[in-house]
């Protein structure tokens, strides 16, 4: 550690460029993956609502919505079929507008229509489903939102295929800045070296403090990186909460393992502060490796 | 042992620097290599360290084969040897007791041993007391007497020394001669000089170099180009 502050001393400003170039590469890295684990988990929920929706005139009996609901599931393309009574509907309206006793002394049950709230197997069904539903007798309307899910998908994957590329950009570019700065570093310090080789000193043992220094760069980096994304998380915080009221858990997967994206949680956090010390210290270290394997002979 | 046998060494621009150079230094012999400038003496301490390899001929250090092709054990070989600069090559930002104990710690010896083997050879040159002191709070003889320690700290047996005392006012360079005498019959110990005064007076064995050369190899020699 000793030497590590020293050597931060001796070179100040190439210090200061190597922690900066770190910093700001896993701050955008950091926006990066969360806005990304954001809207996956914002798609996973708008997967989970009813996809497609069909409202039944008033005179529809029950019994024919069964009829209905019995085919779409024997259709094998359906994930869940839920019946919504009028009545049930009505009760609906009553919580929602539990507050406004004007609003509920001028309706009644009889008014609402019956639905049944349906989920696809795949967004692919969708059509499918709707061109069924509607020519079934007694449809009032067909609601189903393969658009706003198609929009999503499409703008994940754009967002997707964009980080990506700029995080590809980003390493190159820090790497490179790195390299720089850490063949400044040794072409300071080439006297120090000449002597410690004809000491007797190993290659590890003279490339070591440039390989601890990187990974203290990308420790610190990542560190300062987080912390001050927290800031700015926990302070945007209540607008985005207010956003997204009602909307439950935004959740991820990974392999087998869920993890909520939000409400802001410790264990999403931990894995967001994990990947960027890790991913910091790696970048760090493959930069100060390869300088000193070309500039130490 | 250093053992150098018909070693011929030729910079890449063509200009020979050795030719056919042979010769043998005992263990704990005490040597000086003179000549005029350019005659091949930093280029001989150059090849006892492996800092250079020679065009043709062999050299051995003890059990290593220098000129060997498949000799890697360079970080062994400079493990054994010491080595006193003109310009002592102290480290400015590290005090006396870090830049002598550089030589163990670079070795990766035990901090225990580091700190009785740096203590002795502080004693040893006369710095016990300024451990803790910067390079710039040194005279030149200090800062040459540190770098002598720093050549025999950690059982390093063989003591190169180019021009050791080339900065130094003659009181001064005395005093490094007579830390150097306390070595000999102890470790062996080259230096490179142009000092007449001190290869006359101390009738040591003098290896006397001339256009890459051995002209002379005198026991007891004096200084005559």
């Amino acid at each position: 550690m000793k030497s590590i502050l020293t050597s931060i001393r001796r070179t100040p400003y190439q210090s200061t460029a190597a922690f900066l170039v770190l910093f700001l590469n896993l701050f955008l890295t950091i926006s990066i993956v969360f806005s990304l684990s954001f809207l996956y988990g914002l798609l996973g929920y708008v997967e989970t609502r009813p996809q497609v929706t069909v409202y039944f005139q008033t005179q529809v009996s029950p019994t024919d919505i069964g009829k209905i609901r019995d085919d779409l599931i024997n259709s094998q393309k359906t994930i869940s079929v839920k019946y919504i009574s009028q009545e049930d509907a009505f009760k609906t309206y009553q919580q929602l507008n539990k507050d406004n006793p004007l609003l509920l002394e001028m309706v009644s049950a009889n008014i609402f229509p019956a639905s049944l709230e349906i989920n696809a197997k795949k967004p692919e069904f969708l059509p499918e489903i709707a061109a069924f539903l509607k020519k079934q007798p007694g449809i009032d309307e067909v609601v189903f939102q393969k658009t706003i899910i198609d929009r999503l998908l499409t703008l994940t994957g754009v967002i997707k295929k964009s980080a990506l590329a700029m995080c590809l950009l980003l390493i190159i570019t820090t790497v490179f800045i790195l390299l720089t700065i850490t063949h400044f570093k040794i072409a300071l310090r080439r006297e120090e070296i000449e002597l410690w080789r004809l000491l007797g000193a190993s290659g590890n043992y003279i490339k070591m403090p440039f390989i601890k220094e990187g990974l203290f760069f990308g420790f610190t980096a990542a560190t300062t990186a987080f912390l001050v994304f927290l800031a700015i998380l926990l302070y945007l915080n209540p607008f985005i909460s207010s956003y997204l009221r009602g909307s439950g858990n935004l959740v991820i997967s990974i392999s087998s393992y869920q993890l909520a994206v939000w409400p802001l949680n410790g264990a999403f956090l931990a894995a967001i502060y994990g990947l960027t010390g890790t991913f910091g210290m790696l970048l760090s270290v493959i930069a100060t490796v390869i300088a000193s394997q070309k500039y130490i002979k | 042992m250093i053992q150098f046998d018909n070693v011929a060494k030729q910079f890449p621009l063509g200009n020979a620097a050795l030719a056919n150079l042979t010769f043998t230094i005992p263990d704990n012999d005490f040597v000086f290599l003179v000549g005029p400038s350019g005659a091949g003496k930093t280029t001989i301490l150059k090849l006892i360290l492996r800092e250079l390899i020679p065009n043709s001929g062999t050299i051995k250090v003890d059990d290593f084969v220098l000129t060997d092709k498949r000799f890697r054990r360079v970080e062994k070989l400079r493990e054994k040897i010491g080595v006193v600069f003109q310009d002592f090559k102290i480290l400015p930002d590290k005090n006396i007791w870090e830049n002598v104990a550089l030589g163990m710690q670079i070795i990766n010896a035990p901090a225990n041993a580091i700190k009785i083997a740096v203590k002795e050879a502080l004693r040893l040159v006369n710095l016990t007391g300024k451990e803790a002191f910067f390079p710039v709070q040194l005279s030149a003889g200090e800062l040459q007497r540190a770098a002598i320690a720093r050549a025999i700290c950690g059982n390093r047996h063989i003591i190169l020394a180019d021009e050791p005392t080339g900065n130094l006012d003659p009181n001064t360079t005395w005093e490094i001669m007579k830390i150097f005498r306390k070595f000999e019959g102890k470790k062996t110990i080259i230096i490179a000089t142009h000092n007449t005064d001190i290869v006359n007076s101390l009738n040591k064995r003098v290896l006397t170099i001339k256009n890459g050369k051995l002209v002379k190899d005198t026991q007891k020699g004096k200084y005559e180009l």
